[in-house]
């Protein structure tokens, strides 16, 4: 994007003074202020994750020799002073914060590998699940509903069965279920692991189940409201089939307000990895968080919420600016402010 | 191994690695798993996942070479490194690729490995060790004296951080190079248990090369983890699959191995399965050939199953048994102790949550263990009766509102801490049926959870009333880990009993003094009576590993740690 760093008023760069720049520079103040917003929850992140991990009760050195070693309390002590673990709090978090500026995410107490190079290699599985079932959410989601909207009462009672369902059925048990039939019984699909494209189907469809149901009731509500609107009876009146209005004029309408839940959604996706990477045995940051978190690798756990915290405000970050765009009212607010 | 016989986080007490994944955080998701877990397991039956109905192929006969083998597990090792890592699961893992000094039998005797001959002098202080000509590391280095040398220096740095290796090592002073294949390890103290030691992967060897280069890359494994095993290390990809390749160069198989030369496969693939139905299942749909860790409940359907077959070892050690700590009131009381001892049905409760798979323990040792002394067995059987006179004599006779015993207005309350980071085994069931049985007998348990840092810092500070775990070792010299004075767990020992008994002090030095199998069997023979005899602990089962093995596979077999072992194994069909 071109960015005019002079005052419009100059007239040095971009067109002429008049309601575009004005428009830019109220986008750009929208991002700068999205950029502060965003580093200040990270900041956020990483000291409440920092406190926390400090007011956890236990030895960090006694939890990574673990019960069964013969290590004297010398041994310990060394190792204590070799990890800094005994220099107060303030002085730590503030060599974590100098390390964490130059990019360093320190190395993996239990793995005794780089962070960054750990949450590198678990990165890829989990976004390509993260990634397969937020399409298919969308795609289940977007087809019940407009296939519903407004139709047979018969029709819109089974839609809504099928998303009352999808929304209680705990993933856990509805995986061991599609495996069990699809990989042990059936055997046309892998039931575990990260082979392709293959494996991706069950563990996708099934993290996704429970977004498709709650994306396709909300979708179907906003497209409703939207199909009792008088350009919907406008566009009828046209002679467009009903189809031709859900999906010209209706879908928009109802998208924008279906959005306020991709936030929920993607948050509720990648918490679902958790589960999901265990059922299905698949590498991935879900399994890496809970092994961090059991063995308090302190490292590896702040790594993993940075990084979260990171794709978080990227995430809302997206689908503000898509509600911008679906939405002309949102940017006129921002010019008039 | 590492604790019983199974994966887990856990080498050490044991209290309990996971069998299912770790759960972190969430102790609501713990209770909705388990009730998910007999969801689950209703599915499955519902959805028949039954024995299959295609032709069994016949095991035996000629071994043929080639081949794949798909191996699942229940557990990913934390750390690779062998001698940093305390898990049951990196050792039985690992000991395709690593090779030991001597070799141990099911019986206990030792055998020449990558040792041809020792001589043990010094008063046991001095092991000198005959190594075998022509050994080579499957990076082309030679194994020698100064190999073993640099391996036994890199278990004991402090840069290592070694879990278990180092206490292995015992009381370990040096190593000497004599000439090039003969090696002298000293000790500051008579060390009975090194042959025994020497026998396991923890203390197996690493090609110098990569000790003085990667040795602080080990943990992650891959490549750079060169043995001289019958295997090498190929890949590691984490949450997912080990690869382990075929030495073609190997000719140096212990004499407990049932063939000389390379082994038969070409590659084993090792998938981490943790989850106990996923493992199952893909063991009974033909997707592997080998399962880890058959949890007891579908032990029954893997055997029956006429294309399955199980494989079963009790793990030797420390049964997973209770531990009452003598220095804390109420258990100062040796009635009260005894009181807990005779009032547990075990074989009742043991039997009804292991559906019979696992066998309740008599002794501070398994059966399995050398110098196990079956004279333990039906020593203390379960009597209620006695159990209540006992606490009646010990002043804790008069009940309150609730049925539990009071003394001086207060409670006979016991606190068992559970860790849900180690818990396996079904272990916190075992614990409800324990917990009923004491109440019927007045006594109150209560069990609050804790996670690893409050657990270890309770057990070190000695706050503890009752502990519970089990231990992996083939040799009865775990006994002084977990018994004798000087081993309290902040020194790093086990003895959460806090038991100071001078006899079981005396008898537990004597026996890590003396190679004499009838000494020992003697010594401890009568430590074992002495522990039960005073009451700090309860045995309760001996924990087993039950491998399912496909019939397409043959000369799968287990070594005395439980550890499987597919060096003789081949394809029946391929």
């Amino acid at each position: 994007m071109h960015v005019c760093e002079q005052a419009p008023a100059t007239g040095e760069c971009g067109p002429a003074p008049g309601p575009e720049p004005a428009r830019r520079r109220a986008v750009l103040r929208q991002l700068l202020r999205r950029l502060l917003s965003g580093a200040a929850v990270l900041l956020g992140a990483v000291t409440l994750t920092f406190t926390a991990l400090q007011l956890a009760p236990g030895d960090p050195v006694a939890v990574l020799l673990g019960p069964g070693t013969s290590a004297s309390p010398q041994v310990r002590a060394e190792i204590r002073a070799e990890y800094g673990l005994d220099d107060p709090a303030p002085l730590r978090y503030a060599h974590y914060l100098g390390r964490l500026a130059r990019g360093d995410l320190g190395t993996s107490y239990q793995l005794q590998q780089p962070v960054s190079q750990l949450i590198g290699d678990q990165l890829r599985p989990t976004a390509e699940l993260a990634a397969a079932a937020l399409a298919l959410t969308v795609l289940i989601g977007v087809v019940i509903a407009v296939a519903t909207a407004g139709r047979r009462p018969g029709l819109r009672a089974a839609a809504l069965a099928w998303e009352s369902l999808a929304l209680s059925v705990p993933t856990f048990w509805l995986g061991i279920v599609l495996v069990s039939v699809f990989s042990f019984q059936l055997r046309i699909l892998p039931g575990a692991g990260d082979q392709g494209a293959a494996s991706l189907v069950l563990p996708s469809l099934t993290l996704a189940t429970p977004g498709a149901g709650a994306l396709s009731r909300a979708l179907r509500e906003g497209l409703e409201a939207a199909l009792a609107q008088p350009f919907a009876t406008a566009a009828r009146a046209r002679g467009l089939s009903p189809t031709g209005v859900t999906m010209r004029h209706a879908l928009r309408h109802a998208a924008a307000s279906a959005l306020n839940l991709g936030g929920w959604l993607v948050g509720t996706l990648l918490a679902g990895t958790v589960l999901i990477e265990t059922v299905f045995a698949r590498p991935g940051l879900g399994s890496l968080t809970v092994q961090a978190v059991t063995d308090r690798d302190m490292p590896v756990v702040m790594g993993i919420v940075l990084t979260s915290a990171l794709v978080a405000t990227v995430v809302f970050t997206i689908v503000d600016l898509m509600q911008r765009v679906l939405d002309p009212r949102l940017r006129v607010e921002a010019v008039d402010r | 191994m590492g604790d019983d016989g199974r994966g887990g986080p856990a080498r050490g007490p044991l209290i309990t690695p996971a069998l299912d994944p770790p759960e972190l955080c969430v102790h609501p998701i713990l209770s909705v798993r388990s009730a998910l877990g007999l969801l689950a397991v209703a599915v499955l039956l519902l959805a028949g996942c039954g024995p299959g109905t295609s032709a069994v192929p016949a095991s035996g006969g000629r071994p043929v070479r080639g081949g794949t083998l798909n191996y699942a597990v229940d557990a990913e090792p934390t750390c690779f490194d062998i001698h940093a890592s305390q898990q049951d699961v990196t050792a039985a893992m690992l000991r395709n690729v690593f090779d030991s000094l001597v070799a141990q039998d099911d019986a206990g005797r030792f055998h020449p490995w990558l040792a041809t001959s020792w001589d043990i002098t010094d008063g046991l202080r001095t092991y000198t060790f005959h190594l075998r000509h022509g050994v080579t590391f499957t990076d082309g280095s030679a194994f020698d004296a100064a190999a073993v040398r640099a391996n036994f220096a890199h278990i004991v740095a402090k840069q290592t951080r070694s879990q278990y290796a180092a206490s292995l090592l015992g009381p370990y002073a040096g190593t000497d190079v004599v000439d090039p294949h003969t090696v002298r390890v000293r000790f500051s103290r008579p060390f009975a248990p090194f042959l025994q030691a020497a026998s396991t992967t923890y203390l197996g060897f690493y090609s110098p090369k990569i000790l003085a280069a990667d040795a602080g890359e080990l943990c992650a494994g891959g490549p750079r983890a060169v043995g001289t095993g019958p295997f090498s290390f190929t890949s590691h990809t984490r949450g997912q699959r080990v690869v382990l390749t075929r030495n073609p160069a190997y000719d140096w198989a212990p004499a407990t191995a049932q063939h000389s030369g390379p082994a038969y496969l070409d590659r084993i693939v090792i998938r981490v399965l943790k989850e106990n139905s996923l493992r199952v299942g893909a063991l009974t749909s033909g997707q592997v050939d080998v399962a880890a860790a058959v949890p007891p409940v579908d032990a029954r359907s893997v055997g029956a199953d006429r294309k399955l077959r199980l494989l079963r070892k009790d793990v030797p050690g420390i049964p997973y048994s209770l531990y009452l700590n003598t220095s804390l009131a109420p258990f100062t009381d040796r009635r009260v102790r005894i009181a807990i001892q005779r009032g547990i049905d075990v074989d009742r409760d043991v039997g009804a949550v292991y559906f019979g798979q696992y066998r309740r323990a008599w002794g501070p040792l398994t059966d399995v263990t050398p110098s196990y002394d079956a004279t333990v067995r039906q020593s203390w059987p379960y009597d209620p009766v006695k159990a209540g006179q006992l606490l009646d004599e010990a002043g804790w006779a008069r009940h309150d509102g609730a049925g539990f015993r009071v003394r001086d207005g207060r409670r006979l309350s016991i606190s068992w801490p559970v860790v849900p980071t180690y818990l396996r085994d079904q272990r916190d069931v075992l614990g409800q049926a324990i917990q009923a049985d004491l109440r019927k007998l007045g006594v109150e348990i209560t069990r609050p959870s804790l996670d690893v840092g409050t657990y270890l810092a309770l057990s070190y500070g000695n706050k503890a009333q009752m502990l519970d775990f089990s231990w992996s070792r083939a040799d009865p010299d775990v006994l002084r880990l977990f018994f004798n004075s000087a081993s309290s767990p902040a020194s790093g020992g086990q003895n959460m009993a806090r038991l100071a008994d001078a006899e079981v002090d005396r008898l537990t030095v004597a026996g890590a003094e003396s190679l004499d199998r009838t000494a020992r069997d003697d010594l401890y023979g009568r430590v074992q009576h002495d522990v039960l005899a005073s009451a700090a602990t309860v045995p309760l089962y001996a924990p087993s590993s039950i491998l399912g093995v496909a019939r397409r596979v043959a000369g799968v077999g287990v070594d005395p740690n439980a550890w499987p072992l597919f060096f003789d194994a081949w394809r029946v069909s391929r």
